[in-house]
């Protein structure tokens, strides 16, 4: 009987010792995450694909310094606007076309939507327009959206939200606001997936 | 007998034991004399005896006795792509890329997951499927995601096939793949060492020196391995022809496979395909060394966690929520 409880105790002693030896030597990946401080060269990973989406320099400050967007302007069918819209009235040739007949806009909450001025320039039509009356080029709209949207902003700035483009190493470019999300109506619509999955064997 | 022949034949002898000789050595070169001489002798070896032509004969041999990729010089790796790449046109008459790139240094891999953020499109399922040239036929993928019911945070709860318009309400999604373990628990099951972690985090197969017993497969808590039950089917116009060694080049029959963050992408600095595909922007991916990356900043700022974190098995693969 006491050999056995003896047998116990060395045991327990054993188990005891070699789990606060492996509790010390499991380290996690972590803390060496946590303790790499040095910068890294992001350019000098040499790289075989190159952006070709036109970017432009953003006017805000990422964690690293500067970074590109893709632009907007040359997205825009019918930019620049004031072609259209100058001091005179428009007379337009094909009325239901060129006069945003197609524009579906579902921003904002149901019972107040926004409205074309809440973010164009109401007389200057190649801009945008903030609540502090504010000009926005329509290639840095991250300005504008940010103002109700500065959760997203600040995470589109870290990198928590949107996403890059082509390369994670080299200059960083990221995708603009309205590269994914259609200003009019930024939901994503419901759609069928683009593909199935089969069990697993 | 002469004295003369006795001389010569001394002399052969101690040449034939100076002359270093393994085991490799020897019976690579009687490969090559029997590829070249002796078609009985190819009967019922590895390599099919009806291969077309000597040239291809020669270097299915050569591919048979070469080595694991960790042991082989950087000459040795240029040679085996080489070859593979010639061999892809005999076989399939297919112009392929080969690569054999090294890890790039001081980088670290890292992967997140925006769980807020993915509506279930599975566009990097396809994407994936098509850059790592995946099986069509059985319908491969290394990328799962699963429909979700709220306050639920272990896939095996979730719906991975769905098919209906998403997202739905009230629901939410959640992707599953390779997650690249530190410690990982499919390399430790490996009897023939053919697989392993990278000094960039990224842990591959050799699929030449994969036996495939699925021991890892069985090993892996998180179903990150596939296995290749037939030779894969894949349209030829849509062969990813940019491949890498340890990466998406053509599985044989009988290997596992899984992701490798797009290791032929990524190691030219690029984003993994499921990445650069997501319309939704819910997946980050980037150096984990690097103090300013994107990944960095998700781990600093952002509610982060791992599944099953309590194995131990410390995956680089973290999901967050906005």
């Amino acid at each position: 009987m006491t050999k056995l409880n003896y047998s116990c105790l060395f045991l327990l002693f054993f188990v005891g010792l070699s789990h606060s030896l492996g509790a010390a030597s499991e380290k996690s990946i972590v803390d060496e995450i946590k303790n790499a401080e040095d910068r890294f060269d992001n350019r000098s990973v040499p790289l075989v694909e190159q952006v070709v989406d036109e970017a432009v320099l953003a006017k805000e400050e990422y964690q690293g310094g500067s970074f590109r967007v893709l632009a907007r302007k040359a997205k825009i069918e019918r930019y620049k606007c004031s072609s259209c819209h100058t001091d005179k009235p428009v007379t337009a040739q094909q009325g239901a076309l060129l006069t945003h007949g197609d524009i579906i806009l579902e921003h904002g909450s149901e019972d107040q939507g926004l409205s074309c001025i809440d973010c164009h320039h109401p007389q200057d039509r190649d801009y945008l327009e903030d609540k502090k009356g504010r000009k926005i080029d329509f290639d840095h709209s991250y300005q504008l959206c940010g103002q109700c949207h500065f959760r997203q902003k600040r995470d589109w700035l870290g990198g928590a939200h949107g996403k890059r483009v082509v390369n994670w190493a080299g200059e960083r470019t990221v995708y603009n606001c309205t590269t994914c999300h259609n200003p009019h109506s930024p939901r994503f619509e419901k759609r069928f997936p683009a593909t199935y999955s089969v069990e697993l064997d | 007998m002469s004295s003369k022949k006795i001389k010569n034949k001394e002399i052969r002898a101690a040449s034939l034991l100076e002359k270093k000789s393994t085991r490799r050595n020897f019976l690579k070169g009687l490969s090559i004399a029997a590829a070249a001489g002796s078609a009985a002798l190819t009967t019922g070896c590895i390599p099919a005896a009806d291969a077309a032509s000597t040239e291809e004969l020669k270097l299915r041999w050569q591919e048979f006795f070469k080595k694991n990729y960790r042991l082989m010089t950087q000459e040795e790796k240029d040679a085996t792509v080489a070859r593979l790449e010639r061999l892809s046109k005999l076989n399939a008459n297919l112009d392929v890329q080969m690569g054999s790139y090294p890890p790039l240094d001081g980088v670290l891999y890292g992967y997140a997951f925006n769980i807020t953020r993915c509506e279930g499109f599975m566009e990097c399922v396809t994407a994936c499927v098509k850059e790592n040239n995946l099986d069509r036929k059985t319908n491969t993928q290394y990328i799962r995601i699963f429909e979700m019911e709220p306050g639920q945070l272990d896939p095996s709860t979730g719906d991975g096939q769905y098919y209906h318009e998403v997202p739905v309400d009230n629901k939410f999604y959640m992707g599953t793949q390779c997650f690249h373990c530190e410690k990982a628990p499919c390399t430790k099951a490996c009897p023939t060492k053919a697989t392993w972690k990278e000094p960039d985090g990224i842990v591959v197969v050799d699929y030449d020196w994969c036996i495939g017993c699925r021991y890892c497969q069985a090993a892996c808590p998180y179903y990150g391995r596939r296995f290749n039950w037939g030779k894969p089917e894949i349209p030829k116009e849509e062969v990813t022809r940019r491949q890498h060694y340890l990466g998406n080049r053509i599985r044989p029959m009988g290997k596992m496979e899984k992701c490798t963050f797009c290791i032929q992408r990524t190691r030219k600095g690029r984003l993994p395909a499921c990445v650069e595909a997501c319309p939704t922007g819910a997946r980050v991916f980037g150096n984990l060394l690097d103090p300013e990356s994107e990944i960095r900043y998700v781990l600093k700022h952002k509610k982060v966690f791992r599944m099953k974190e309590e194995l131990g098995t410390d995956p680089k693969f973290w999901y967050f929520i906005d």
